[in-house]
């Protein structure tokens, strides 16, 4: 599989405050990358990098093969969704996704004709005449899309897409933007805060903190082995428990399983929540350490458990994840 | 307990603002042939007397020049400015800033004294173009202000856009940047007209034989005559005013331009 885009060794420093931190990546050609990570991760600041928008401090950036560094933007032929849309707010839908096409000297009737090409993938060819103030999120959303797509880029950059969309309506684009991916074989790098669309989404999974990559790989291999205390909360896990050598351990609330005696852990029930279609129980846990531990266990039903009661929990050895110490 | 008070200061503003004008007003509609209130009658004759008067008409169009060109020339220096204040990476840029700000400040009698002194008897320049530099200086702010505020609203990522999309940094400035701002940029220069026109300390210090601002011609002429003609001329001139606050309220609107300057 060729890198349809590579960093290596690339720091970017801002002042003494290093956002980027000497982060080597293969992006793989066709697919779609997240880059995954809390708000200051470096994440947006490594996307702004492979869009020319800032230069690193060190490391190079290559892109198709070819050393990008330091080429100007207008010269990197990339796409770029903002988070903000930036859609052109003096021009129709029409003219903002032509609008790159006429920079390249496409002549006009071909230009037409890729614009309604492109707004007809993402489905707003009937809108081409408007301003894109008359448009609602979503379908700014998609404007911006095309007008990064129309130009054929070499890479598609997404910078939190969806996040300002409403929570149905995000919901409905991670498909679409698969369908899209996968409709024009575009290389995608979507950078993004949550792990749930990054999951969906993903081909492979970039997770970032601190301005350092954590974690990689496809979702299947990232989400049920976390590497570290940081992969796995921000992942979901919310248990961490200690075993008997001495060994970190995670375990996510719908794996823990209450009866109300058997072979497990001692653990006193502290509080129940109803949640509709399950529980979410908070347990005091002894844990294989000898450890009084606060865990919280997802089941199913549970009508006898009650604050304060004795109960035995049990956590599946296959679904137990050790981290490093 | 603030809100009475804040009322109270409220009203009496806005009765130290409007009732001038009322009286002004008024005395315009005037049959009668002293400027004095109330008015005797009703008629139009006055403004009939004002749109007729030459030295009023020939004054306006001085005005009007005079405010145009003054425009352009602030215009032309302060877009950049502006840009260059919020956009680039200019060292010091409050100072800056502060500096293009400063005629709103720095009494205008001072700037005129300042004016006359070096430039018309310094180097010998004749009115008009000492006036239009004086102009030019006064406008500055408002194009500074009102620009950097339609700039600060613009979203920063359109250049980008732009960039990443195959365009220059100029081209990008061109097709993107200053069409954005072109409101902005627009009521700029609506608001500078007004202020130039309607400008008198200036314009009183700057004046010559040969070229006369219409306040400085009015302010002549009553000292001469007491006939409403004046008060005519101060309506129309009013008049004109509210229409173009109008076009600038419709096109950013207010808050935006004024609202940078309390920051």
């Amino acid at each position: 599989m060729t890198a349809a885009a590579e960093l290596i060794g690339v720091t970017q420093r801002f002042g003494s405050f290093t956002a980027v931190d000497e982060i080597d990546l293969a992006v793989p050609s066709g697919k779609l990358t997240t880059l995954l990570g809390p708000s200051g991760c470096g994440k947006t600041t490594t996307l702004r990098m492979i869009a020319g928008y800032s230069a690193p401090t060190s490391g190079t950036i290559r892109i198709a093969g070819i050393d990008s560094t330091r080429t100007p933007p207008e010269k990197r032929n990339l796409g770029m969704v903002f988070q903000s849309y930036a859609l052109f707010p003096h021009m129709t839908v029409a003219d903002n996704v032509g609008y790159g096409l006429k920079l390249r000297k496409v002549p006009s009737a071909e230009r037409r004709l890729r614009v309604m090409e492109t707004l007809e993938l993402v489905g707003l060819a009937h809108l081409a005449d408007r301003k894109p103030k008359k448009l609602s999120g979503g379908q700014q959303q998609r404007v911006a899309l095309a007008r990064a797509i129309a130009i054929r880029p070499k890479l598609l950059l997404l910078d939190e897409p969806l996040s300002n969309l409403d929570a149905r309506l995000r919901v409905q684009m991670r498909a679409e933007l698969r369908r899209i991916q996968a409709e024009t074989k575009l290389t995608v790098i979507l950078v993004t805060h949550d792990q749930d669309e990054a999951l969906e989404m993903s081909d492979a999974m970039v997770i970032m903190n601190e301005g350092r990559i954590v974690q990689q790989g496809s979702p299947q291999q990232v989400f049920p082995r976390p590497a570290d205390r940081f992969v796995a909360e921000f992942l979901g896990y919310e248990n961490f428990l200690t075993a008997a050598d001495g060994t970190p351990l995670t375990i996510r609330p719908e794996h823990l399983h209450i009866v109300e005696k058997g072979h497990g852990l001692d653990a006193t029930v502290v509080d129940v929540a109803f949640r509709g279609v399950d529980l979410l129980v908070s347990l005091d846990v002894v844990d294989p350490s000898g450890a009084t531990v606060r865990l919280l266990a997802d089941v199913r039903s549970g009508a006898t458990l009650t604050p304060g009661s004795g109960v035995t929990v049990i956590a599946p050895d296959d679904h137990l994840v050790s981290l490093p110490r | 307990m603030k809100r009475p008070i804040t009322a109270a200061l409220a009203v009496i503003g806005y009765v130290i603002m409007i009732v001038p004008i009322i009286f002004v007003v008024a005395t315009a509609f005037t049959a009668g042939s002293t400027l004095r209130f109330p008015p005797e009658g009703i008629s139009l004759r006055w403004f009939d007397e004002a749109l007729g008067y030459e030295p009023f008409i020939e004054a306006a169009i001085s005005s009007l020049g005079l405010a145009v060109l003054a425009t352009a020339l602030a215009l032309l220096v302060g877009v950049p400015v502006t840009l260059a204040i919020h956009r680039g990476k200019l060292p010091g840029k409050g100072l800056v800033e502060g500096l293009f700000l400063s005629p709103l400040i720095v009494p205008e009698l001072v700037v005129g004294l300042a004016l006359y002194q070096q430039l018309m008897i310094g180097m010998d320049l004749d009115n008009f173009s000492t006036l239009l530099v004086g102009h030019t200086a006064l406008m500055l702010p408002y194009a500074v202000r009102v620009t950097g505020a339609s700039l600060a609203l613009a979203d920063p990522a359109l250049e980008e856009a732009a960039r990443g999309l195959g365009a220059s940094p100029l081209r990008a400035f061109f097709t993107v940047t200053l069409p954005v701002l072109r409101p902005g940029i627009f009521s700029a220069g609506l608001l500078s007209m007004v202020t130039s026109v309607n400008n008198v300390p200036l314009s009183l210090l700057l004046q010559g034989r040969d070229f006369r601002t219409l306040p400085v011609t009015m302010l002549d002429y009553v000292q001469q005559s007491y006939d409403p003609m004046v008060a005519a001329a101060s309506t129309l001139i009013l008049a004109a005013t509210v229409v173009i606050a109008v076009i600038a309220e419709r096109t950013v609107g207010f808050a935006k331009i004024f609202g940078g300057i309390n920051q």
